[in-house]
């Protein structure tokens, strides 16, 4: 099996490597990258530890969420991806990020790359989402900690201080 | 042994074209899987369940557009992401059966990379856009050696994920037709969390003038090997003013056009029970 050359820029970075075909972007951004901020949870796409933001430009926002273990990383060339870590300017968190750390929406932290990543999504698509739309917008990320009631309040908070920004 | 962290080895063809991607199809048959979203074709490989080779759509050009026309109806494209359908003005306008089909399938990142066109060539009896499409009169669109095919969704569900595709096709869009008249449509399912298969689903198409039914398609999901339509109920509906005796002798008429079986996601027994008031309940939210 031959591996392909692809460019892949992950948070602003360009990275030109070989890939192997079955090879999803999930085990590329670990293995051979060392991303580990994007996790491991199912690799089926149920729970939402491996959410990563791929340009689009049909979005508003100009990127969309994705599970990065449904898709093989062969098929990402020329694309750009960002995870947790690119979240914020230089490495610094976003307004979503530090609305988990100040509400508390953070336990054990397995869940929270994936939670920040599709939370950021969701405001970018709607900033003004109803309770019901926030939660109806988390579904595919999973928390086996927290009961969501802070994960919720952190996507409330994120959302107030953007809002707030913009006026 | 099958595992979701590293998936089996298959060889990845990635054509620029269809016409390429036909050339590809023509040489590997039934040894390669064509691969749009992602979304089925990767868990299934996790599972074990792989062809030796994939053909990913990805780097084909102007296979992701949703196009609706007075004249033409709508075209939804084979690499048309299910959210883009969601999002769509003029599918959830004239198409609220596609519509919500589409927009409360599975989770926002499944539904931005899976795509309508991939829940119909999938053929698993519980898909939802499939059992919407079929009640909306569909047209699957493939490109061959041969040329250009259209197979109606009535003609292209055969059994338990069996199709009309042959093994050298490649569906390439699908088309709605224009909605008629006083066409009204909608869908429901039952399942047990939003990001789960559906239980059962039921869709309706129905073209009402002035509270009398002109004509029906009825279709329903996990409730036989493939989507079906329940044409006996179509036929009762027919020609009658849609009131709570008509919906009462549809619902009676239900259970002996379904073959519902017991396995992970629900019992016979439920579903044989629920489908009559699913479909009462789809008809009700079609001409509401």
């Amino acid at each position: 099996m031959d591996k392909q050359p692809i460019t892949l820029t992950i948070n602003g970075r360009e990275y030109n490597i070989l890939v192997a075909g079955h090879h999803t972007l999930l085990q590329v951004m670990r293995d051979q990258l060392d991303l580990t901020e994007v996790k491991y949870g199912c690799g089926r796409g149920e729970c939402g530890a491996c959410s990563v933001l791929v340009d689009d430009e049909n979005e508003p926002s100009g990127r969309k969420v994705v599970d990065s273990c449904l898709i093989l990383a062969a098929t990402m060339d020329g694309r750009k991806i960002t995870t947790s870590r690119g979240l914020g300017e230089s490495g610094k968190p976003n307004v979503v990020q530090q609305a988990f750390v100040d509400e508390s929406g953070i336990q054990c932290g397995f869940c929270t790359p994936g939670m920040v990543v599709k939370s950021t999504a969701l405001l970018e698509r709607n900033p003004k989402a109803t309770e019901d739309e926030i939660r109806f917008g988390l579904e595919g990320n999973i928390c086996r900690c927290t009961g969501y009631v802070k994960i919720v309040d952190s996507v409330k908070k994120a959302q107030k201080a953007i809002n707030k920004k913009k006026k | 042994m099958p595992s979701s962290r590293i998936l089996p080895e298959f060889d990845l063809l990635l054509p620029e074209s269809v016409a390429e991607a036909v050339k590809m199809l023509k040489k590997h048959k039934a040894k390669a899987t064509v691969m749009a979203g992602g979304t089925d074709v990767i868990v299934s490989a996790t599972q074990g369940f792989c062809t030796p080779c994939v053909i990913s759509l990805a780097k084909i050009k102007g296979l992701d557009s949703v196009k609706y026309s007075k004249s033409g109806g709508l075209k939804i494209g084979a690499m048309a992401t299910l959210q883009t359908v969601a999002d769509n003005a003029d599918v959830k306008k004239h198409y609220p059966a596609l519509h919500k089909s589409a927009a409360i399938n599975g989770t926002p990142q499944t539904r931005n990379s899976g795509t309508v066109v991939g829940n119909v060539m999938r053929a698993s009896p519980s898909g939802d856009c499939a059992c919407a499409l079929l009640a909306l009169g569909a047209k699957v669109v493939f490109e061959g050696p041969k040329g250009k095919r259209e197979v109606s969704l009535d003609d292209f569900f055969i059994d338990y994920k069996k199709t009309d595709r042959k093994p050298d096709e490649l569906a390439v869009e699908i088309k709605v037709p224009v909605p008629k008249k006083g066409q009204v449509s909608a869908f429901n399912r039952m399942n047990r969390t939003t990001l789960d298969l559906s239980k059962l689903n039921a869709a309706v198409c129905l073209i009402v003038e002035r509270g009398v039914c002109k004509s029906a398609r009825i279709a329903m999901g996990a409730v036989a090997p493939k989507t079906v339509r329940l044409v006996d109920s179509e036929n009762l509906l027919k020609g009658q003013k849609i009131n709570a005796s008509v919906l009462e002798a549809i619902s009676a008429s239900v259970g002996s056009q379904i073959d519902p079986i017991t396995d992970v996601r629900s019992t016979a027994e439920y579903r044989k029970e629920v489908s009559p008031v699913l479909v009462r309940r789809t008809i009700e939210e079609a001409v509401a």
